[in-house]
């Protein structure tokens, strides 16, 4: 499918802005799963200097220096994005999840680090005792990864309450374990932290779902705004993703931003400035189908 | 006469004949296996002997007095309640023979390089990780390994600073304890501890022939400002500021090799270069001296919560990557779990293992090694693997398993098993012992050395000395000593040693023209301004205390002038309203008055406060200040029992008391005076001081001849004045009168020469702001040169006969009145004027999620 994603930021502030710096994470990746079509940002003010790169995660980022005084920072991204069903997986006939050692270290052959790094929890997916055993369910050994994966997804999915108003970007996991109530973020984290524990290589995944649903089905969580989900590494079919939020298999809805070890990687607008007094925030995403992929 | 030689000779040959018949743990670095004084001790030993133990123990109490008031100490500020940690100089140095430095030496430039290679490569193609010579998981679970300077890390250049804390196990071998890679891991203590010890033992240090500091530092200073890129670079060196624990060795480094010291609100970065914020707007610095943890340096890319340094430095690194030294993200190489794995990286890049290697430990990332430390656990220390490395005696502490109660063990077993790749076992190792004086008596003390090496012009030079540290004997890995019993290291040498050079002074060839046009942060002028004012309020606060105390002392009736000194005293009193008003007993009344300016916690204008506020003022503009200056300073430091002393003492004990603060205050006036260079910092120093003065007198004036105008009470009113003003005796030997209030008022208020009048204050004041950079367009005044130039004018425009005048005197309160309110605003206008850059904090936005 073709998708146009139309995502829009306005901050404005209560006292004039002397300096502020920005890094933005908007600019799709290019992906096995999707092209990125075109893409383009507007800025207002017009930073001083910009500089577009790529992160360690290999995502497209750009860092921002606004010298003039304002009160208010628009950035509008725009991109076209073609994506595509990945092939499907039979999750029981993936390598068991206590013995991807074998395959990530295996003699003789490099160590691939575009893995191993994901197996490690990081500052906002940190094991916990509640947070093993929860997951410990899941994983009883010998059991094929991506289908430990996909069982703890979908509990995540039956456990847990969507609430908007239960979490805010400081909540740490614990919390969220506790009350079983979070957003499409936190539910990400947890699921990371879940494998983690367990060793198995998860990686999160920052971008946007369609907003409009196929007439007669439910509209899914996490539209209208940024999404966030995993993705889970396994031998036989490297990164397969899934969203706890929603529990499902991603298909092809889903359009990746940015990837990383949490959403600290990944944020797709942060920023330090000098001066502002208070402020708001507020975010608009438009997700709209543009067209069929053409064949390839 | 007899008896007395008898008897020294009897303690001299006690002195080291006790210290062999001691016994020893470990291994005994003055002594051999038969108990003989090792050949490279008996210069030192036999020195010792000599000097006799009267001698020896006036020199401990030289050492102790110097290092009180050079001030080292760790963690000046961290906890108001608990007293600064003292440090601990030992009279007895440890002694390194030349062939032991030289095989350290090479050992360590070994590991330096090491060090570098395995730095570099993590941060570039990351082949070591990919072949398995280094886990991994070891790195990727390290917070200090930052993502974002990979691509900046290998262009950086050589990792400069590396250092190793070593000890020596009973075979005589040497084992690494820690390395430091993420800052200079204290290299200031090491030196203070050097001039300390010099100044005390120089003529034993010479017999001895042991090297010298300075050439290496000479060497460090040349290659940085090489490293730095271009002639006269600006190089700073970055500290988290006062509140640091090694802040001290901070600001001595930074004045030892001539740097800035910055703090990170002191910094800012614009477009691809890094600024420091200055009385003259943004000047560029060209080479970053980093002694701050690397997470907290750019709170764009790094940690959302770090301000230790300037948001955008990684963005400015990523442009100029040699900017910052070690270059950010360097801790990772100090990771306690890569001990293991070093030598496989030393055959990669020396093709051969090192000479050196890491105490015996274990990585718990990795499984067969937890698997048997849980099943062993009595044998272990654990540490964390990152932790706490950077700092001199505060080394991740060890958790001893022996030594858990059944909770906290539970705690460990879980930690290890839920995240073992944060954590390291280690077996206790031991450490060898040398003599320590202690009590008039030399003690086997065991000990932890840490050794530095730099990276200079001809490549990796290790610092022919460094710092020991006394450790707990049954601490087994750590050196693990907050309270600082310290050491000076000699190295010794065959070679005759170089003519002095100290970098205090440095050669002429070496020297460059520089002439008072240092930038001043704007930080620095802020901190100094407001030195020069608690300066001068806690000589106004203690003339006043004289004052009152004095008239308690010899009370003698009508004219004593008690009611005088109360009206002073109760104007700086005047946020504790409740200690005034009773008439009932004036004696005891004054006293306690007297009590509470000097001791009350909350008075804003005690005696206690003001003391805490000239401390914490002139450390955090320490760089700028003289050793001497700053020593003078010594009662004013927050755990003194000066303020003790001086409000528990009766009337004539507080006079005593009171002269000598008088005097220190004297004294680092006199020092700041003659010694500070005549530039911007010294414009704000004394701006800050005559501002304070005009204001109190003016406050003074106001309440002694306004308020209350019983002629009774005048004539000793107008003595009290003069006395603290300082100006009774110009007085007297200009006019040979008793005081009358339009002569007095001339001398004070109006006369330009006299350098305690207030019109003297407002020139000085005005002269200042008039040198200082303006940075006002236009035609129109600052705000703070239309204010002093609206007091000079009205001061110099006075009528003295008229203010004197009237009964009600409503001239002189408008006058005085008028100074009371303006003063403050002008030093407000300073304020927004010069010191606004500094108030500019950075802070983070609130990111949108889903």
């Amino acid at each position: 499918m073709i998708f146009e994603v139309r995502h829009k930021t306005h901050y404005r502030y209560s006292q004039p802005v002397a300096q502020s710096q920005h890094l933005i994470h908007l600019a799709p990746r290019s992906d096995v799963r999707q092209s990125v079509r075109s893409h383009g940002m507007i800025i207002e003010p017009a930073p001083a200097m910009r500089y577009d790169g790529e992160d360690a995660f290999g995502n497209p980022v750009s860092i921002l220096d606004i010298e003039e005084p304002h009160r208010e920072f628009v950035l509008k991204a725009r991109s076209t994005i073609a994506t595509s069903t990945p092939e499907a997986v039979d999750f029981s006939r993936t390598s068991a999840w206590d013995e991807l050692d074998g395959a990530l270290y295996g003699e003789g052959k490099p160590c691939d680090l575009d893995v191993v790094q994901y197996r490690c929890s990081s500052r906002l997916t940190p094991a916990t005792r509640n947070i093993r055993d929860y997951a410990a369910v899941s994983f009883a050994p010998g059991r094929p990864v991506l289908e430990a994966a996909h069982e703890l997804t979908q509990r995540i999915f039956r456990d847990f309450r969507f609430d908007a108003a239960a979490t805010d970007v400081s909540t740490p996991i614990a919390d969220v374990l506790r009350t079983r109530r979070g957003v499409c973020q936190d539910f990400a984290h947890l699921a990371l932290a879940f494998l983690r524990a367990h060793r198995v290589p998860a990686r999160y995944m920052s971008g946007y779902i369609l907003t409009k649903p196929p007439a007669g089905q439910p509209k899914l969580q996490g539209s209208d705004a940024s999404h966030a989900w995993i993705s889970v590494w396994s031998p036989e079919s490297g990164w397969c993703d899934f969203d706890p939020t929603n529990g499902l298999v991603v298909a092809e809805e889903h359009i990746v931003l940015a990837l990383g070890r949490d959403y600290g990687d990944v944020c797709p607008i942060s920023g330090v400035i000098v001066g502002g007094g208070h402020h708001t925030v507020s975010v608009g995403v438009d997700v709209v189908k543009v067209g069929h992929n053409e064949a390839r | 006469m007899v008896e007395n030689v008898a008897r020294s000779i009897e303690a001299r040959a006690s002195l080291i004949g006790s210290y062999r018949a001691g016994n020893s743990d470990g291994y005994d670095e003055a002594l051999d296996d038969r108990g003989e004084i090792r050949p490279h001790w008996r210069t030192l030993l036999a020195a010792i002997d000599e000097l006799g133990t009267d001698e020896l123990a006036s020199r401990k109490s030289r050492i102790d007095r110097r290092v009180r008031e050079t001030g080292i100490a760790y963690d000046i500020f961290s906890h108001p309640k608990r007293p600064t940690q003292r440090w601990q100089l030992d009279l007895a140095p440890v002694v390194l023979s030349v062939a032991d430095w030289q095989w350290l030496e090479a050992a360590l430039v070994e590991r330096a390089q090491v060090m570098d290679a395995l730095l570099a490569d993590l941060y570039d193609s990351a082949g070591l990780m990919r072949r398995g010579i280094v886990p991994p998981e070891l790195v990727y679970s390290d917070p200090s390994y930052l993502r974002p300077c990979q691509g900046v890390v290998p262009m950086a250049g050589p990792l400069r600073f590396y250092a190793a804390d070593l000890a020596r196990d009973r075979q005589g071998r040497w084992t690494v304890i820690d390395s430091h890679t993420e800052t200079l891991a204290g290299i200031g203590f090491a030196v203070a501890n050097r001039v300390v010890h010099t100044h005390v033992a120089g003529d034993l240090f010479k017999r001895a022939n042991a090297v010298r500091l300075a050439p290496f530092f000479n060497e460090l200073q040349q290659a940085l400002a090489s490293h730095a890129g271009r002639e006269n670079a600006r190089i700073a060196l970055l500290t988290p500021g006062p509140h640091h624990e090694d802040y001290f060795s901070h600001a001595y480094l930074a004045r030892y090799l001539g740097f800035l010291l910055v703090e990170g609100p002191d910094l800012r970065t614009r477009g691809n270069n890094l600024y420091l914020k200055t009385l003259e707007g943004l000047k560029e610095i060209d080479l970053l001296i980093r002694c701050v943890d690397g997470r907290l340096v750019d709170a764009l890319e790094l940690d959302p919560s770090g301000f230790a340094g300037p948001p955008g430095l990684l963005r400015v690194n990523r442009a100029n990557p040699r900017l910052v030294v070690n270059a950010v993200g360097s801790a990772v190489v100090q990771n306690r779990g890569l001990g293991p794995y070093l030598n496989g990286v030393a055959e990669e890049v020396l093709g051969k293992p090192l000479a050196l290697n890491d105490a015996p430990r274990l990585w718990l990332g990795d499984d067969k090694a937890r698997r048997h430390v849980l099943a062993n656990l009595d044998r272990y220390v654990v540490r964390k693997a990152q932790e706490g490395t950077g700092r001199p005696g505060h080394a991740a502490v060890g958790r001893y398993a022996q030594s858990l109660t059944a909770a906290e063990r539970e705690a460990l077993l879980e930690e290890i098993s839920l995240a073992g790749a944060g954590l390291v076992a280690e077996e206790a190792i031991g450490f060898s012992e040398a003599p320590s004086f202690e009590g008039g008596r030399l003690e086997r003390r065991p000990f932890a050395v840490r050794l530095y090496v730099a990276r200079t012009t001809s490549g990796y030079e290790v610092m022919p000395g460094g710092l020991a540290l006394t450790v707990e004997p049954h601490a087994a890995v750590a050196q693990s000593t907050p309270e600082g019993h310290t050491r000076d290291v000699w190295v010794l040498s065959d070679d005759e040693q170089r003519p002095h050079v100290s970098l205090w002074r440095p050669m002429i060839e070496t020297a460059r023209v520089e002439r008072s046009q240092r930038v001043i942060q704007s930080r620095v002028a802020d901190d100094l301004f407001w030195l020069g004012r608690y300066n001068e309020r806690a000589d106004w606060v203690m003339r006043v205390l004289r004052g009152a105390y004095r008239r308690l002392v010899e009370d003698s009736g009508s004219e004593d002038g008690l009611d005088a000194a109360r009206r002073c005293l109760e104007v700086l009193l005047v946020k504790d309203r409740t200690a005034a008003g009773s008439d009932r007993n004036r004696d005891q009344d004054l006293g306690r008055l007297g009590k509470s300016l000097i001791a009350d916690p909350n008075g804003a204008r005690s005696l206690v406060r003001t003391f805490e506020n000239i401390y914490r003022c002139a450390n955090l503009a320490r760089d700028r200040l003289s050793f001497e200056a700053w020593q003078t300073l010594a009662r004013f430091r927050p755990c003194d029992t000066y303020i003790t002393a001086l409000s528990g003492a009766e009337p004539t004990g507080a006079l005593d008391l009171l002269e000598e603060g008088l005097a220190s205050l004297a004294a680092f006036n006199g020092y700041m005076h003659e010694n500070m260079t005549r530039n911007f910092g010294w414009s704000f120093l004394d701006m800050g001081r005559r501002l304070e003065r005009a204001f109190n007198l003016s406050e003074g004036i106001l309440a002694l001849f306004v308020r209350s105008t019983d002629p009774e009470e005048e004539m000793p009113a107008l003595r009290l004045i003069l006395e603290l003003a300082d100006s009774f005796i110009t007085y007297r030997s200009r006019y040979r009168l008793d005081p009358s209030l339009p002569l007095v008022l001339d001398l004070l208020l109006l006369d330009e020469t006299n350098p305690r009048s207030l019109a003297f204050q407002l020139a000085a004041i005005s002269r200042h702001l008039e040198g200082l950079p303006d940075g006002q367009r236009g035609g129109s005044l600052s705000e703070d040169r239309r204010l002093i130039l609206g007091l000079l004018t009205s001061a110099r425009l006075t009528d003295v006969e008229g203010l004197a005048a009237g009964p009600c005197r409503s001239e002189l309160e408008r006058a005085v009145a008028e100074h009371v309110r303006v003063l403050p605003e002008l030093s407000n206008a300073i304020g927004r004027h010069y010191f606004n850059l500094a108030d500019e904090v950075p802070h983070r936005t609130q990111g949108a999620a889903s």
